[in-house]
């Protein structure tokens, strides 16, 4: 009796040790790098996560850079809002229907959302903010961005009063709309800073030194509490937001930390639990140590060289184009030098749902037919093993894996076709300035895309745009953007838009290399993320299981 | 002795007026400007912006602006960190600074001293050439690569200390970067004593208080200190305008919110108004400290007078 | 004449005798035969990816002595080439530093009155600018030219020597050999030149060698803010600052370099200690 009673005792005992290693809630094992995870909630809520950059204002208006967005997509929310998965869901506003010609929208506020200290958010806050933002007066340095919204661009650039701006309370909770040109987009424009509401009196009083703790007033699921300029952020949970039921996370604390082996190095010592970038160049180090805690995917980013169609030896030149282009092992370059963080790039617009990539025939051929290929074409433009392509490519300094880059595209373009293109790093800003006066022949280009459409991309190449360095122009290519932009449904849109990427393609417009990867630490016990393209994690969703061993 | 210091306070400002037009000229002299980004940006929007921060003007007249806010002890929005002015940056940046910065000299100073004066009493023994060596190796070791291994020593593996930041008043936070700091100005100051004292001790009346049979370290104590440690005053008045504006290597590698990695960050992005700021402090620094270090001459080398 | 040969023989004689010195020399001859002839020898250039063999670890053994860098480069000849560029730009500032200083030192020094007020009143306020923001901005405004890292460098260090070489020379307007030229009617650049300079000589040597290490460590500095030589081409500086981002996870990415750079900065260190033991002799 004893002794089978024994031997049950030691069965459990046994079945409950296999089973320690207690599945998550997302039904997987957790046992990377010894940390055991519970299911139950931890008794501490408070998440610590890591910015690459330190964000220059926290005033929704100025701000242009990603940093700057992580942390207002927790102070702030707009109309609509960002599930995990980066898909629109409702936020201020509870629903929303447009016009058939997708030029009007009518917003219906929630009765319920408030201001950080009590007062009732209304329609009103919108247009007052939008305003602002497009008023020339504010000097806010990407007004631009609210262009869809009727006038807007007008207002920016001085041609317009500000009263004029397409947006108007009809009353206290619901907000009109009026578009220049059908935006199906325009819920998750919504969800960018710049579309936030903003609160009057605040401003009012403190113009422009509003945006501190202590005076911020804002509408999202925390509260700016301490903000070491350059260095820290803390935030609380907003009692006063309408989903405060849901906001699990009491405390966020954010660290900018620029250097990024910093930010690994203190994920491994467990002082953060989430990790915005890590370095490229440890990721086969880290996906070792850390395993699924890696976190690497595809973001809405395209990383392109830059051809100046303005100069020799590149005008009128598409054929020496195509030959650098074919030139390229993207592959390559993918895996050894950014470590499967970055994807092959083909074309301009990263792959988007119901948007794929057309990838040339050229690029499907074996290596080595593609570098004869590469080579005839070098000669048709002209160059030889005794007349060499001699060139610059201009690239930023300090950074070390975009000069890895290059410096394996240069030697490739040397290797396969004998061109001599010499390696210029420059200082950003000298950068952008040469860039700007049209001087740089090859240059680095890198774009993040705004939205989730192909036109934050498409429009890089359009003419007399202010990033289109190149000073590319084909009057086919605008038309065909003007034309896409009346278009009030996706899918006629991105057939349009795939008709004109082709343009691009054929002219040899820019060389792409590869699209952008995110690449995270996210502990195992840190729930409520999930990777999506537009890499935009709020914490609002997020928080900590019960773990230990770390 | 107060008209002299009247003299040097009054002779500063022309000096830190030169500074600024020197700065100012540099600065405006570079491409690029604090608020070109990687987004388009429409002409009269640009205008706009420009315009609001007065530097659509002739560089002539910004100047003028500049230095007429500057007599008025405002120096200027700041261009990178829109909504902030330099003065609070300042602020803010300034305390963390002196704490970190002051530890590391008053650590460096009373190590590197005894470390130099007790490696020159026993002059080419072992223990001198050991710690000489090691003195070498504090200079010859850029802060850069001590910093981070000090990092993944004592805070990443050992879990003794916190890896950075800085929570004002907690002296872990103090610890690491405050040492970090002091090794290469200990290593320093450590070469210095030995060498300044090696030379006193072979001064002529250094030999007489020696003929006269007293033992070495009381030599050493009553009568060579004070000229021993000339040197190392000389050396401390710059070294500490220096600490004070901030190590942009210790800032970075502790992410400590001071005012060094300004310097970088702001020439990188153009921030004239921040950079001149913090260049006009460390200009009114280094005045103020050479001001201090001659006081302390006279205090400690009896022959140096200064006229009444 | 005769009279300055035996003091060179004199001060070779000292120097001779310092051991640390000696080998200090000897060691920096070694590295500089070894960054000159290994690259030609070896058969991997130090720009050529080599995508087989990415970050390998040191082998000791086979070819790749020292393990290869991120783009399978080959370690031990990268250093090699860091070394000769960061040689290169020590004793290139060097000499732009010495240059400038001894020149403005002996200038203010031997003319004297309202030209030297000015000329130190200059040095006292450019001590005030902080140097980190110029040489950033002179790096921005020449390129990254290698050439002009050196200038960059040479044009904030000359400070120093200045100041000393203009109380040297106050001491020797005085002597009599100065005199008896300027009765001789010798004008002020002959006297600079011919006179002033050659008795500075050993000064200057002295402190040519100590600014070689400190500028050498300065551009590593540079190398770490991100403004420092530039890719392909590399320098001691530049790989200690990308090897220290990676201690943790590839130590010899980092110690290869530093060591040499810790070698070569010490080496110049004691070579200079000796130097300055053997021409300006004290009882040490």
């Amino acid at each position: 009796m004893k002794r089978r009673a024994t031997a049950a005792l030691g069965a459990a005992l046994l079945l409950a040790a296999c089973g320690s290693g207690a599945p998550d809630a997302g039904g997987q094992p957790a046992r990377a790098a010894g940390i055991r995870v519970g299911t139950a909630l931890a008794s501490e809520q408070v998440l610590a996560r890591t910015l690459d950059a330190a964000p220059s204002s926290l005033d929704p208006a100025m701000v242009t850079e990603t940093s700057a967005q992580h942390v207002l997509d927790d102070l702030f929310e707009g109309l609509a809002n960002l599930s995990p998965e980066g898909h629109t869901v409702p936020g201020v506003a509870r629903s929303w229907e447009t016009s058939t010609d997708g030029l009007t929208w009518v917003f219906h506020l929630r009765h319920d959302a408030r201001w950080s200290n009590g007062a009732p958010l209304t329609a009103a806050d919108f247009v007052y903010a939008w305003r602002r933002t497009v008023d020339p007066l504010t000097a806010a340095p990407y007004a631009q961005a609210v262009a869809p919204v009727l006038n807007a661009y007008e207002i920016a650039t001085g041609k317009r009063p500000v009263s004029d701006l397409g947006a108007e309370a009809l009353d206290a909770h619901t907000l009109r709309v009026r578009l220049s040109e059908p935006t199906p987009y325009l819920p998750f424009l919504m969800t960018n800073a710049w579309m936030y509401p903003l609160y009057r009196p605040v401003i009012e009083q403190y113009g422009d030194a509003w945006a501190r703790p202590g005076r911020m007033v804002s509408n999202g699921a925390y509260t700016l509490q301490e903000h070491v300029i350059g260095n820290r952020l803390t935030m609380e949970r907003n009692p006063q937001y309408w989903d405060a039921a849901n906001v699990r996370l009491r405390r966020v604390i954010y660290y900018v930390l620029t250097d990024r082996n910093a930010q690994s190095q203190r994920y491994l010592a467990g002082q953060v639990q989430f990790v915005e970038t890590i370095p490229t160049t440890d990721l086969p180090w880290l996906r070792r140590e850390l395993g699924e805690q890696v976190v690497v995917r595809p973001y809405l980013g395209t990383f392109y060289i830059g051809v100046n169609d303005r100069l020799p030896p590149f005008r009128g030149n598409p054929q020496l184009r195509l030959a650098l282009t074919m030139a390229i092992d993207r592959d390559k370059i993918a895996a050894h030098v950014l470590q499967g963080a970055g994807y092959p790039a083909w074309t301009l617009v990263p792959p988007l749902d119901g948007y794929q990539p057309q990838i040339p025939d050229w690029a499907r051929l074996p290596d080595a037919q593609r570098h004869q290929l590469a080579r005839q074409l070098y000669r048709e433009a002209g160059y030889s093993a005794e007349r060499p392509l001699r060139t610059e490519l201009t690239i930023i300094s300090g950074d070390p894996v975009t000069t890895l880059t290059y410096e394996a595209i240069c030697a490739m373009w040397r290797t396969v076709l004998g061109a001599e293109v010499g390696l210029h790093p420059e200082e950003f800003k000298v950068l952008l300035q040469n860039n700007r006066l049209h001087r740089n022949i090859l240059f680095h280009s890198a774009w993040i895309g705004d939205y989730p459409d192909p036109y934050t991309f498409m429009q890089l190449f359009k003419t007399g745009f202010d990033l289109n360095y190149g000073g590319y122009s084909r009057p086919e290519y605008d038309a065909l953007l003007a034309q896409a932009a009346l278009q009030t449904r996706n899918a006629e849109r991105y057939r349009i838009y795939q008709q004109a990427e082709r343009f691009l393609n054929a002219d040899g417009a820019y060389i792409p290399v590869y699209y952008y990867a995110v690449r995270h630490l996210v502990k195992p016990y840190l729930k409520g993320f999930a990777p999506n393209i537009v890499d935009r994690n709020p914490s609002r969703h997020m928080y900590l299981l019960e773990h230990a061993g770390e | 002795m107060r008209r002299y210091l009247l003299r040097r306070l009054l002779g500063a400002i022309p000096t830190l007026l030169v500074i600024a037009t020197l700065a100012f000229a540099m600065l405006h002299a570079v491409p690029g400007g604090p608020f070109d980004a990687a987004r388009p940006m429409e002409p009269e929007i640009r205008k706009a912006i420009l315009a609001k921060y007065h530097l659509d003007e002739p560089v002539w007249q910004q100047y003028l602006h500049y230095l007429g806010d500057l007599a008025r002890g405002n120096l200027g929005p700041s261009f990178q960190y829109r909504g902030t002015s330099v003065n609070e940056l300042i602020a803010q940046g300034l305390p963390v600074d002196l704490a970190v910065g002051g530890t590391a000299l008053l650590l460096a100073l009373l190590a590197g001293t005894s470390i130099g004066l007790y490696a020159a009493l026993h002059r080419n023994s072992r223990r001198d050439w050991l710690l000489m060596g090691l003195a070498v190796a504090g200079i010859s070791i850029p802060l850069f690569v001590i910093a981070p291994v000090l990092v993944l020593v004592f805070a990443l593996k050992l879990h003794w200390l916190p890896p950075g930041d800085w929570v004002a008043g907690s002296l872990a936070h103090l610890v690491l970067p405050a040492v970090a700091l002091a090794l290469p100005y200990t290593a320093y100051i450590a070469r210095l004593t030995r060498g300044s004292a090696l030379e006193v001790l072979g001064s002529a009346y250094i030999r007489t208080a020696r003929a006269k049979g007293l033992p070495l370290r009381v030599v050493m104590l009553r009568h060579a200190l004070r000229p021993t440690l000339l040197p190392v005053v000389s050396f401390l008045g710059p070294a500490i305008a220096g600490v004070i504006t901030g190590s942009i290597v210790i800032e970075t590698v502790f992410a400590l919110p001071g005012i060094g990695r300004y310097f970088t960050l702001g020439a990188l992005n153009r921030d004239y108004t921040l950079v001149m700021g913090i260049t006009i402090l460390y200009g009114a620094l280094i005045i103020a400290c050479n001001l201090l270090v001659d006081l302390a001459y006279a205090l400690l080398d009896p022959r140096v007078r200064h006229e009444p | 004449m005769s009279l300055r040969h035996g003091l060179w023989q004199d001060a070779w004689r000292r120097l001779r005798r310092n051991r640390a010195a000696l080998a200090s020399g000897v060691l920096l001859i070694a590295i500089l035969c070894a960054a000159l002839l290994l690259p030609l020898l070896s058969p991997y250039s130090y720009y050529a990816p080599d995508w087989d063999h990415l970050i390998e670890p040191p082998a000791f053994r086979g070819w790749h002595f020292l393990g290869t860098d991120a783009l399978g480069r080959d370690l031990l000849v990268r250093t090699l080439w860091g070394c000769r560029i960061s040689l290169l730009v020590g004793i290139a500032a060097s000499l732009v530093t010495v240059t400038i200083g001894v020149l403005w030192g002996t200038i203010a020094g031997y003319v004297g009155g309202r030209v030297d007020a000015l000329m130190m009143r200059s040095v006292d306020v450019l001590y005030s600018v902080p140097f980190i923001p110029f040489v950033i901005v002179l790096t921005v405004l020449f390129g990254r030219d290698l050439l002009l890292i050196f200038i960059a460098i040479g044009a904030v260090s000359w400070l120093d020597i200045a100041r000393i070489v203009r109380g040297q020379t106050l001491a020797l307007r005085n002597r009599e050999f100065i005199e008896a030229a300027r009765v001789a009617g010798v004008g002020t650049p002959a006297m600079i030149l011919r006179h002033l300079v050659p008795n500075l000589i050993g000064i200057v040597i002295i402190y040519a060698t100590l600014t070689i290490p400190t500028v050498i460590l300065f551009e590593a500095f540079l190398s770490f803010l991100g403004l420092g030589v530039q890719s392909p081409m590399t320098s001691l500086g530049s790989l200690v600052a990308e090897g220290a981002g990676r201690m943790q996870s590839y130590p010899h990415l980092l110690l290869v370099p530093a060591v040499f750079l810790a070698a070569i900065v010490y080496a110049f260190n004691y070579l200079g200690d000796g130097l300055r033991d053997a021409l300006d002799p004290r009882d040490r």
